[in-house]
């Protein structure tokens, strides 16, 4: 096993890397953007590595500067997480070329499903089942249109080079085309710095279930049961569960057959998720992501097994040493996705410092958070900064878990997604398991759904009250006014920063 | 001291009296027999309606304020009498104005428009990057534009103007 390992990324995903190498007595290199130099993954690891620069382009995500820290600090191998580098198949090949070892798959086949017309192609060739759609990209407005009639409407636009949800629109009818390409385009350039388009059938009340995989290096293969992700909102995950309730054991052995079909047509190696549509019981690939997810706490819960352990084990040339028998569900898991955004306000970004914080705790809540008091909360990193995860024995115990964990959650600063989260978990529907990939997009959430308006209009009037005594008592109220004008100083001089051109990342 | 609280955007009423060092406390004309004691300066807050316990943060300032009651939040909009009357005279001498003002931080990736363009209602005027994310944003009403304040590449806060709309057919 590894002596020292660096991982390249920030947040959530850094940490929960960092816990599970410093488990195994595996000493840890962090590394760090100017903007999270005070950060929870540079306080919790060995060793921490200034890569300079306050955007992601210009840290975390230069391929020069994290293999210069890998070297400097002695570090055998390089677990990229989510996002960043993750995925970029010429980091990976770069990270071997160094003689270091990459935690990660191949990257020929990093390569092979990273461009979503060549992974089609691949997965026809390997008999995996795909959405009726082209193979190829579209190079304009008309060339797309025509295209459309062939598939059928409503069709979806897709970047080649995408992931995340970024780069994609959903056409209804050929006069949004030009809009819809206009925009897809445009992100797909700022995003991956590739515009290419393809198009494919929009299916009818689809679900998303992806499956977890795990190569070994020895031809050992396991899949590891599904997630559902359909509560998602523009292709941006909010809620995911594992297991999903549309899923029995027949179509679990099914869709986990075929997922380690696709993992073996580009002799995939370490942790994937393939990822799947499912519409009136039929499964199609949508792509596969060939990483950690950002949702895979709650196979670990279900499964009990660490997935960043497994990819540890399997990186350093371990055997499984467990076959697909040996893999037993139990229970149910929930995770909810803690933005910074504003979803009364359409899910718009939400920036700020934290100064407040509760983290809810208690039997079956598990926390992966890079949250701490003094954070910035600013536009050019990702805005997720917590995952709550709940296990229950069953899924009703689950829901109700995880409002129990939401109702004693506060952040302040920012505005957060758990809200809309709560509101979903207290959907009739949700709750019967009635849904698809456009439920949350249904749901009306631009009215709070609270109903103690008249506490909340007396806490805010004695709260305001309170202040007028404080500052009456205190005089001046210099010291106060000090520090709010140095924390927005410092937000500005953030902002001007993002003002600058950067590169696309984050997960 | 009676102040008029926006809830979520219903109104309350709510009169403070400070009566022998205890603080009564009424909202919408009922008295509320609450015991509100701040845990930290934070804005951890402990509130009990009668016997009924409830844990609710605060933040803001004087005049807009988030409140988080068991994973509900509340927005708040609160004035005293004063300001009130302040407020309505404001809002009397009202400009209806045309400007298209930013819902979101973020960076102007492209300006599709500019001054002395006419635009139809909903048509796309300038495409919003935030959070990796595109957003086009549209004409609230058919009109000439008449001003253009951002530049592309530029960021911008919530709530900063983004052009300046003069409707043409006023109704």
């Amino acid at each position: 096993m590894f002596r020292r390992i660096l991982v390249a990324n920030r947040g959530e995903i850094a940490l929960r890397i960092l816990r599970t190498a410093r488990e195994m007595d595996i000493e840890t290199v962090a590394v760090y953007s100017e903007f999270d130099r005070k950060a929870l993954h540079v306080r919790m690891a060995h060793q921490a590595i200034a890569l300079g620069g306050v955007l992601p382009g210009e840290s975390y995500l230069v391929a020069e500067k994290i293999l210069d820290a890998a070297q400097r600090s002695g570090a055998e191998a390089i677990h990229p997480g989510y996002g960043f580098l993750a995925e970029n198949a010429e980091f990976a090949a770069a990270v071997k070329a160094a003689g270091l070892v990459w935690i990660g798959p191949p990257p020929r086949a990093i390569e092979v499903m990273g461009d979503k017309i060549i992974s089609r192609r691949a997965m026809q060739a390997a008999g995996v089942p795909l959405v009726p759609g082209l193979t190829d990209a579209v190079d304009d407005v008309a060339e797309a249109v025509a295209a459309a009639e062939g598939i059928g409407y409503p069709v979806a636009i897709k970047a080649a080079a995408g992931g995340g949800g970024k780069g994609i629109r959903i056409v209804h009818e050929p006069k949004e085309m030009a809009s819809a390409f206009r925009t897809a385009s445009g992100e797909a350039v700022s995003a991956f710095g590739d515009g290419r388009l393809y198009l494919e059938r929009y299916l009818d009340k689809p679900r998303h279930i992806e499956v977890q995989v795990l190569f070994d290096a020895h031809g050992n293969a396991v899949h590891l049961g599904e997630r559902e992700c359909s509560i998602q909102r523009r292709h941006q995950k909010l809620i995911e569960e594992c297991p999903s309730v549309i899923v029995d054991e027949a179509l679990r052995q099914k869709m986990g057959d075929v997922a380690l079909q696709a993992g073996q047509a580009v002799e995939y190696e370490g942790a994937g998720t393939v990822e799947f549509l499912w519409s009136g019981g039929e499964f199609f690939f949508l792509e596969m992501n060939t990483r950690l997810q950002v949702e895979h706490p709650v196979t670990e819960m279900v499964m009990g097994i660490d997935l960043v352990r497994e990819q540890l084990r399997i990186a350093a040339g371990e055997p499984l040493g467990y076959g697909q028998e040996d893999i037993v569900m139990r229970g149910h898991a929930i995770e909810v996705r803690i933005n910074a955004e504003d979803t009364t306000a359409g899910f718009v970004p939400s920036i700020g410092v934290v100064e407040n914080l509760r983290l809810p705790g208690g039997a079956g809540v598990r926390v992966d958070s890079c949250l701490y008091r003094g954070m910035e909360v600013g536009l050019a990193y990702d805005p997720m900064l917590a995952k709550i995860i709940v296990h229950a024995p069953d899924r009703d115990k689950a829901i109700r878990r995880m409002r129990r964990a939401l109702e004693e959650l506060n952040v302040s600063g920012v505005r957060i997604s758990a809200p809309a989260a709560l509101a979903v978990l207290e959907e009739e529907a949700f709750c019967a398991g009635d849904f698809d990939t456009h439920f949350l997009e249904g749901l009306d959430l631009s009215k709070p759904r609270g109903s103690e308006e008249q506490l909340a209009a007396a806490v805010a009037a004695i709260y305001r009250r309170h202040r007028a005594v404080d500052r009456a008592l205190a005089g001046s109220g210099e010291t106060r006014r000090g520090w709010r004008e140095r924390s927005r100083a410092q937000t500005s001089s953030y902002a001007q920063a993002a003002a600058r051109p950067r590169s696309g990342g984050g997960a | 001291m009676k102040y008029y609280v926006a809830v979520n955007g219903h109104e309350h009423e709510v009169v403070l009296t400070e009566r022998l060092g205890e603080l009564l406390v009424e909202v919408d004309g009922e008295v509320l027999d609450m015991v509100y004691e701040e845990v930290d300066s934070l804005g951890q807050v402990l509130a009990l309606v009668g016997n009924t316990s409830f844990g609710v943060s605060i933040e803001g300032d004087s005049h807009r304020a988030g409140i988080t009651i068991a994973g509900h939040f509340y927005d708040i909009e609160i004035e005293d009498e004063r300001e009130r009357a302040a407020h309505a005279a404001a809002r009397a001498s009202g400009a209806l104005g045309g400007s298209v003002k930013s819902v979101m931080p973020g960076v102007v990736v492209s300006l599709l428009v500019s001054a002395g363009d006419v635009v139809e209602e909903g048509q796309a005027l300038l495409v919003l990057e935030a959070m990796k994310m595109q957003n086009e944003i549209g004409a609230p009403a058919a009109g000439l534009v008449k001003a253009v304040h951002v530049t592309e590449g530029e960021a911008v806060a919530a709530g900063a103007k983004l052009l300046e709309i003069e409707v043409t057919e006023a109704e």
